[in-house]
């Protein structure tokens, strides 16, 4: 292989070493952006998009889209929201933001897989539901000022870790574990490969999407008790469009809209990118109004440099071969 | 087989519109005014631009989609604002802001074309990009100001129709309408989408039709923004928001599929007038405007599924 | 007289009283307010002090805006009012240059248009019912803070929307403060969050670590203060920064407790909307505002200030430790 598809050719390689340029580049503009402290700040303020991500990921890699997480993360975080405010036990607390994002995640599961609809025309659907039902259920007041019974969840460090990283690290672990080696992982796959064949070599098509869509309820509403127990507030616009966000993370990260991949270190990387451009940029002093210019150009400029690297998706050959 | 499919899709949202139309008529009798007919027609247009556009890059196939749509309306309309308040005769302004926007449109189409990129995520780098600059050039400030006599286009309106309606989007609609269904051209564009390989083989300019569809979207939105502008006097950096999923949905609720090579401009149309009555009716009848997203949320769903069971009695 | 013509005479009877009580109810004027965006505390105060006005003076109030700060949709919104029959319709301003076609239309209809909360200053609005003047707003926060830091150091601002009106009006006069009274403090340019806790929370953050001696944070928008004060917080820099904001004393009130905030400005928004619902039925019977006016229900009378149209509510208040308790919305 030429220089270039060993330079590029693996996405998480070249966005490591993205991430580290814009380190140096920021901290030779300002000593602050290097501190334990601003990292840590960087990744406590990541885990969320880190999460959601994940399961955009497997969703992707099933040639699938989901565009209603958003939506997702709101309800989730309402009831979480709700259960701090009423005093639950902690347990309870804990367990009923993933308890209801698998539910909302299993509800575009039986759209895409029994109902047959095209994820982007299900979860976009869905995303209008969603936000109705967000609006419907907080009633126009936000819920505020929440007690600080979550915080320790989020707030503490073990040896100089910060939990936060902890959680992350342990998800994506066990999706990488899963995506590797254990048989639910090739299906996904293959599903998003090509699905005929997927179908008739015996993989369960939709047991894999149930899994996919579930999975990512259930870090959808992980990432809904995080967010309470950090912000401490829940209004109308929680979740929003985090679902682009988390799509753009993992195309940066190289995996395909098409399906057939999944380069889970790369859509860690991604997010991390995206973060660090952001926090870099109030650091030195740049108006907060041109980051969705950055992650424009990010996009664009990642996508042209793997045509430049002549690196395609396998898939995406096959998928142009079949039009 | 995929016209019936259309079909009813297209018949389906009509049978929709007429329960709203009878439940407006018993619990807002005001709906049927010829003020609101105005006011409808006044509100739908930029949604109506922007989603023929959105028709005509999904028909193409390929995975055609513009997210972008939106960012391409603020920016256009943010250019041709900044030109007038120079002194640029509001003509010139808006023959230049079209051309900006076609420009912005192939760029899309330039990156899907020729560099093989996938539609959707290069017009959500696009999306980004657009929406990003425009407000980082104007500091989130609007352009206001515009003289009173720029105003023609937005605000007037000839025997209770906009003018912008008589003006632009009927001949627009029309035109579109008319090469789609009639010429060779719309023959090509059915052909590009349903197989690709096939037009391919037989020597379609798929490439060209492509990138043309996209620059023809950006040139759409270029003339919202314009209108927006007229109407407004003043050019908000966000004033593109939400049109790329709104025009996604009209679109598919409209009966276009999303694979593309079925589907048309007439459904899509009448999609856009169905949401505008609707969120006109909605209103008088005080039910907060947050129940429309749901509303057409599971409308979207409805019809999809509806579809399928039709399609699966049919194979039956 | 025979049965069945007495029957049908007491039903034409009834059915004419029917009408007539229909039409009495209908001939209730209405006065509506279209806030810039519904959902939040804020506006859903004054849809309560709007919705008292109107059982107190007679009035049918008519509550309904747009679900996201888009200032076409609040134009649809009024523009469909006036439609509908409204008497009076009052809007808090999204965008100040695109208010000119409605109130066209209001005026060709005889529908009495006014603005409530946030201004379009050059239209041909009837009034400006104003909870405070913007330039007190922008002032007030300003003085307070330099009160607390000793007049010297850096203060940041974290904004909601970059394209909302007021919000950058009042950003304006704490700049102009700034720069006549107190020259020993910077302060930064403003960040913009858009609506989430979560972007006032980083966006905050990033600020404390790029200025590690930053004395104060404003957090202009309702919205934007439980993240800004989250923020603080969690940095553990209570004391150190002092945060501050346009936040109702629910949404504030733990983080006074905990001394995150130093101190809030507001105003009454129950207070406000009773005031417009007032203001409108006053417009509506043609009675013009006096220099003084004293409303039934309100505490303090309002002021009007003929040359600017302005209706004022009362100068802002400032919520505190100390005071916050008082005050429960």
């Amino acid at each position: 292989m030429n220089w270039k598809q060993w330079l590029f050719g693996r996405r998480e390689l070249t966005l490591a070493l993205a991430c580290v340029a814009v380190a140096v580049f920021f901290q030779f503009l300002s000593p602050y952006f290097l501190t334990t402290d601003n990292l840590t700040t960087i990744l406590r303020n990541s885990v969320e998009l880190l999460l959601v991500s994940l399961g955009i990921t497997f969703v992707l890699a099933t040639a699938g889209i989901d565009i209603a997480v958003g939506g997702a993360l709101g309800i989730c975080a309402i009831f979480v929201g709700w259960s701090v405010q009423g005093d639950w036990p902690l347990a309870v607390v804990v367990l009923i933001g993933p308890a209801i994002g698998t539910g909302l995640g299993l509800v575009s599961a039986t759209l895409v897989v029994q109902g047959k609809i095209p994820p982007i025309i299900a979860t976009l659907g869905l995303f209008g539901v969603y936000r109705a039902a967000i609006f419907l259920l907080l009633g126009g007041s936000w819920i505020s000022g929440l007690p600080d019974r979550l915080g320790p969840a989020v707030n503490t460090t073990i040896a100089g870790i910060p939990l936060t990283a902890i959680y992350i690290l342990f998800f994506y672990l066990i999706g990488w574990v899963v995506i590797r080696w254990v048989p639910l992982g090739i299906a996904i796959r293959a599903t998003g490969g090509n699905e005929r064949a997927a179908r008739l070599s015996g993989i369960s098509i939709g047991g894999t999407k149930f899994f996919v869509y579930g999975f990512t309820g259930l870090l959808v509403g992980f990432a809904a008790c995080l967010y309470v127990a950090r912000y401490r507030n829940v209004e109308t616009s929680t979740g929003g469009l985090i679902a682009l966000d988390a799509i753009v993370a993992s195309v940066l990260g190289g995996t395909s809209v098409l399906g057939g991949k999944a380069n889970l270190l790369g859509t860690m990387f991604g997010v991390l990118l995206v973060r660090l451009l952001q926090n870099g940029f109030v650091l030195i002093g740049v108006p907060s109004l041109w980051e969705q210019v950055i992650t424009g150009a990010l996009l664009i400029g990642v996508l042209i440099l793997d045509a430049w690297a002549e690196r395609r998706s396998p898939n995406y050959t096959r998928w142009l071969a079949t039009r | 087989m995929t016209t019936a499919f259309k079909q009813i899709r297209f018949s389906g949202l009509l049978v929709l519109w007429l329960i709203a139309l009878m439940v407006f008529a018993v619990r807002a009798p005001a709906f049927f005014t010829l003020a609101n007919f105005t006011s409808v027609l006044q509100f739908s247009t930029l949604l109506a631009l922007v989603t023929l556009g959105q028709t005509l890059v999904i028909l193409t196939g390929g995975g055609g989609i513009d997210l972008s749509v939106g960012g391409i309306v603020s920016l256009s309309g943010l250019a041709i604002a900044s030109l007038i308040k120079d002194g640029t005769a509001a003509f010139v302004a808006g023959i230049a802001g079209v051309v900006f926007g076609g420009i912005l449109g192939s760029i899309n189409g330039f990156l899907i074309t020729r560099l093989r990129l996938l539609p959707l995520i290069v017009t959500l780098g696009t999306y980004y990009a657009y929406n990003g600059l425009a407000l980082a050039l104007t500091g989130g400030v609007p352009i206001s100001g515009l003289p009173s006599s720029f105003g023609l286009l937005g605000q007037d309106a000839v025997l209770a129709i906009p003018l912008h309606t008589l003006v632009l989007v009927a001949p627009i609609f029309l035109v579109m309408l008319f090469t789609l269904n009639q010429t060779p051209l719309g023959r090509w564009i059915y052909a590009v989408g349903s197989n690709e390989k096939a037009a391919r083989l037989v020597g379609l300019p798929v490439d060209a039709i492509r990138l043309g569809a996209y620059a023809l979207s950006g040139v759409l939105a270029a003339l919202a923004g314009l209108v927006a502008d007229s109407w407004l006097l003043s050019a908000r950096p966000n004033i593109g928001d939400n049109l790329e999923l709104l025009s996604l949905t009209a679109t598919l609720l409209g009966g276009t599929s999303i694979f593309g090579g079925s589907g048309g401009f007439a459904g899509s149309l009448a999609a856009v007038l169905f949401f505008t009555s609707l969120q006109a009716g909605l209103q008088m009848l005080n039910v907060n405007s947050i129940w429309q997203l749901g509303l057409v949320g599971m409308f979207l769903i409805g019809s999809v599924l509806l579809d399928r069971m039709i399609r699966t009695a049919e194979t039956k | 007289m025979r049965r069945k013509n007495r029957w049908s005479a007491c039903f034409s009877a009834g059915l004419m009283l029917f009408t007539a009580g229909i039409g009495l109810a209908q001939s209730k004027p209405k006065v509506a307010f279209v806030p810039q965006i519904v959902g939040i505390p804020y506006f859903n105060a004054m849809e309560e002090g709007g919705k008292d006005a109107a059982e107190k003076f007679g009035v049918e109030f008519v509550y309904t805006g747009p679900t996201d700060t888009n200032p076409a949709e609040q134009l649809r919104i009024v523009n469909g009012l006036i439609d509908q029959g409204v008497s009076a319709v009052s809007l808090s301003v999204l965008d100040a240059s695109s208010i000119d076609p409605v109130m066209k239309k209001a005026k060709e209809k005889g529908v009495k248009i006014f603005t409530s909360d946030s201004d379009a200053p050059k239209s041909e609005r009837e009034v400006y019912v104003a909870q405070a003047r913007d330039q007190d707003l922008g002032y007030t926060i300003i003085d307070e803070l330099a009160k607390r830091i000793g007049e010297q150091g850096t203060i940041g601002i974290v904004s909601g929307e970059a394209t909302a009106t007021n919000l950058n009006t009042w950003i304006g006069f704490m700049q102009e403060r700034v720069k006549e009274k107190y020259p020993k403090i910077t302060l930064l340019q403003p960040q913009f969050a858009g609506g989430t806790a979560q972007r006032a929370f980083q966006l905050a953050t990033d600020l404390m670590t790029a200025h590690p001696d930053l004395k104060g944070l404003i957090a202009v928008a309702s919205t934007t203060c439980p993240g800004v004060a989250q923020a603080i917080e969690t940095a553990g820099k209570i004391g150190k920064v002092i945060g501050t904001g346009y936040g109702s004393p629910n949404t504030v009130r733990a983080y006074l407790k905990s001394g995150a905030f130093g101190f809030s400005v507001l105003w009454n928004p129950r207070d406000l909307g009773y005031l417009t619902v007032w203001a409108g039925k006053q417009l509506i019977d043609g009675k013009p505002f006096a220099e003084s006016n004293t409303v039934p229900g309100l505490d303090q009378p309002a002021k009007y200030d003929a040359a600017t149209k302005v209706l004022l509510l009362g100068p802002p208040t400032v919520f505190t430790k100390e005071n916050v308790d008082q005050y429960k919305f």
